[in-house]
């Protein structure tokens, strides 16, 4: 009789278990296509950490609605070829309910569309040049609107500069960082002494770092591309004595160290620092060393979006209460998220005014943060959307 | 201005001549063009970047790139380009091919980020009544010096002597039995260890990526292209093409510069007299 009686309520107890486990909750997927090769790949597997620290905490919550969060990386070659396949690839096969990523404009142009058409929210996580509309698109990340001005703003009053000199790469992205650099002196009554743009591939600064000299400006302000052509320069700026402030459009906090001491003394504006003070970052950073140990990526000004575009998501399917795009679309801007890199709701046209920060890279190369300039707004990046 | 011009044109022309010499030494003695020139010079700032790994004195940088250099280019010409002499065409496939492999492992090992080098020389001085980068200076005497020496190598040893033998006519020096094989393997063990050399020397001045190379070896490959096999030659046109591309940028802008070298070099190929 003992015996019957437990062998039956195993069975019962295996046959309650059974169907629970067949009805296990369809997860939640999160695609992340991002540069794992090309341009993007130095920054692209600190991004990919970021999801997955921020998928780790809501699964210990219980998910998303009850349901497990899925990361899934994909390589968009940082290029649009790649981004139109890896953006099939997540709607398509792996059945992805939101894009969560930061990549090169030309990635996001060719991706966005495709997101749109088979109504899959998209949140790009990565700076850019700005006014990139559409229905299913957010952006948590600064347009130029947002770090410029402040940075000029703070030259001017602070550094007590009037006559600058402007200097970029000569591509889209360096050219509309000065562009919205002149509008902001031209407003502070300041004078440009001249403006020079350099080719992409070239290395070496000598004529334009001898026409600075020659019209000997208060401050330089400069937007090369990314990484390296910022070395290039400021290391031919040091070695030519040319001592007066600097301001940078295009510096991040890797880059500076990298170099050394050539970045030292520079003043940059961003929405993350590694050196911001607050629990919410103190308590990011900790986690991040503990998941990842010896194999974490340096959180950075690109990849730390990324985990407070997560975290944001799951906020506006938890308040929707379903995965549908349009549920979700309605709920996101209304979400606030407090991350490491303050309070962030992407309520202004699918963009969000952002908490920025001003910094100054010192002798080691390592970056520290000057002063918080409060919540700056992305002014009107799409006019048609809310 | 115009004391800073004149430093800017001939400092540039010197970059250009430390940058191209290895590669001209190699296009003299072997008639092949070294594609994989820019991979050796980025092996040259990862050198530098060891260095400073190892906390030694930055200047031995330029010991290990020369010694580097030279031990990948003995490998590479051991083991591929020997046996590709008598295919001239396909030596640029395997140049090429050599500089993708050493690129990527470079990218394998140090990631595609750029590297923290310590520098020999930041500083500035003040030369006839301007400010200027001592280390551009310190670059044109090396390359009068490493010109200098080449020179001397060429017109006063055995080595030398035996390797214009074969650029003047290659059968006829085997013919006398000169080991055309060792001049060959000699000279590009130095061509590869000069154009290391030379990535050591310009890392002061660029940021340590493993494409550093790339916008290098097109000017290189243009000085190269004109002035043939001479030295001299080369340090004209280092002059005249440096120069013009300061000049252009300076009075114009960078981007007009930046076409001058390849826009001269076109016009100086159609106008040279072919040498034989």
């Amino acid at each position: 009789m003992r015996l019957n009686q437990l062998l039956l309520m195993l069975v019962t107890a295996i046959l309650a278990v059974a169907p629970a486990q067949s009805q296990e909750k369809k997860p939640i997927v999160i695609a992340v296509p991002v540069g794992l090769s090309g341009v993007n790949s130095v920054v692209a597997p600190a991004v990919v950490q970021s999801a997955e620290l921020a998928a780790e905490e809501l699964n210990a919550k219980g998910g998303i609605l009850g349901r497990p969060v899925r990361v899934i990386p994909l390589d968009d070659e940082s290029g649009p070829a790649g981004a139109v396949k890896s953006f099939n690839t997540a709607i398509r096969q792996q059945n992805a309910d939101v894009i969560i990523t930061m990549e090169t404009s030309a990635a996001r142009n060719a991706g966005a569309p495709i997101a749109e058409r088979a109504k899959v929210p998209f949140i790009y996580t990565s700076f850019y040049e700005g006014r990139a509309c559409g229905d299913y698109l957010f952006v948590n990340a600064w347009v130029p609107e947002q770090v410029v001005p402040p940075l000029i703003k703070f030259m001017t009053d602070d550094k007590k500069v009037k006559r600058w000199f402007a200097v970029g790469s000569d591509y889209a992205f360096g050219r509309g960082m000065i562009e919205a650099a002149k509008k902001t002196i031209k407003d502070m009554g300041g004078t440009m002494l001249g403006e020079e743009y350099q080719p992409l591939q070239q290395s070496d600064w000598t004529a334009i770092i001898s026409k600075i000299r020659a019209v000997n400006p208060d401050a330089i302000i400069y937007s090369t591309s990314g990484g390296g052509p910022n070395i290039d320069f400021l290391k031919q700026l040091k070695a030519a004595g040319l001592t007066m402030p600097i301001g940078s459009l295009s510096i991040d906090e890797l880059t500076a160290e990298a170099g050394g001491n050539a970045a030292e003394g520079v003043y940059y504006t961003g929405d993350y620092y590694t050196g911001i003070d607050n629990p919410e970052n103190k308590r990011f950073l900790d986690a991040m060393k503990k998941k990842f140990g010896s194999e974490l990526k340096t959180p950075n000004a690109l990849s730390q979006q990324e985990y407070d575009g997560v975290h944001a998501y799951a906020m506006a399917v938890e308040k929707a209460g379903a995965t549908g795009a349009d549920a979700v679309l309605q709920a996101l801007p209304t979400v606030v998220f407090k991350g490491p890199r303050g309070s962030v709701q992407m309520n202004k046209q699918h963009h969000a005014p952002l908490p920025i920060y001003l910094a100054q890279v010192q002798a080691d190369g390592k970056t520290k943060v000057l002063k918080d300039f409060g919540l700056i707004d992305p002014g009107d990046q799409c006019p048609q959307l809310k | 201005m115009y004391t800073i011009q004149l430093f800017d044109v001939i400092t540039t022309a010197g970059v250009l001549y430390i940058v191209a010499l290895g590669l001209l030494l190699v296009y003299g003695v072997l008639k092949i063009i070294n594609l994989a020139h820019g991979a050796f010079l980025a092996l040259g700032s990862y050198a530098a970047v060891i260095a400073t790994w190892l906390g030694w004195n930055p200047w031995s940088a330029l010991v290990i790139a020369l010694a580097v250099g030279i031990a990948v280019g003995a490998v590479a010409e051991w083991r591929v380009l020997r046996r590709l002499y008598v295919r001239p065409l396909d030596t640029i496939l395997a140049t090429w091919g050599l500089n993708i492999i050493i690129v990527q492992s470079i990218t394998l090992y140090f990631g595609r980020e750029i590297q923290f080098a310590e520098s020999t020389i930041t500083q500035a001085v003040n030369v006839g009544g301007v400010t200027y980068s001592l280390y551009r200076l310190v670059l044109l005497l090396v390359a009068v010096v490493l010109g200098t020496l080449v020179w001397l190598v060429m017109r006063r040893t055995q080595i030398g002597i035996v390797a214009r033998a074969v650029i003047m006519n290659e059968e006829l020096a085997e013919a006398l039995g000169i080991n055309t094989r060792l001049v060959r393997f000699v000279t590009f063990c130095l061509g590869a260890g000069l154009a290391s050399l030379a990535g050591a020397l310009i890392t002061p001045l660029v940021s340590v990526h493993p494409n550093l190379g790339v916008p290098w070896l097109i000017n290189a490959f243009m000085l190269v292209l004109v002035s043939g096999m001479s030295l001299g030659n080369l340090a004209l046109a280092a002059l005249i093409l440096g120069g013009a591309q300061v000049l252009v940028s300076s009075y114009g802008n960078p981007v007009l510069g930046s076409l001058t070298i390849v826009i001269l070099a076109v016009i100086i190929l159609r106008f040279r007299t072919i040498p034989t």
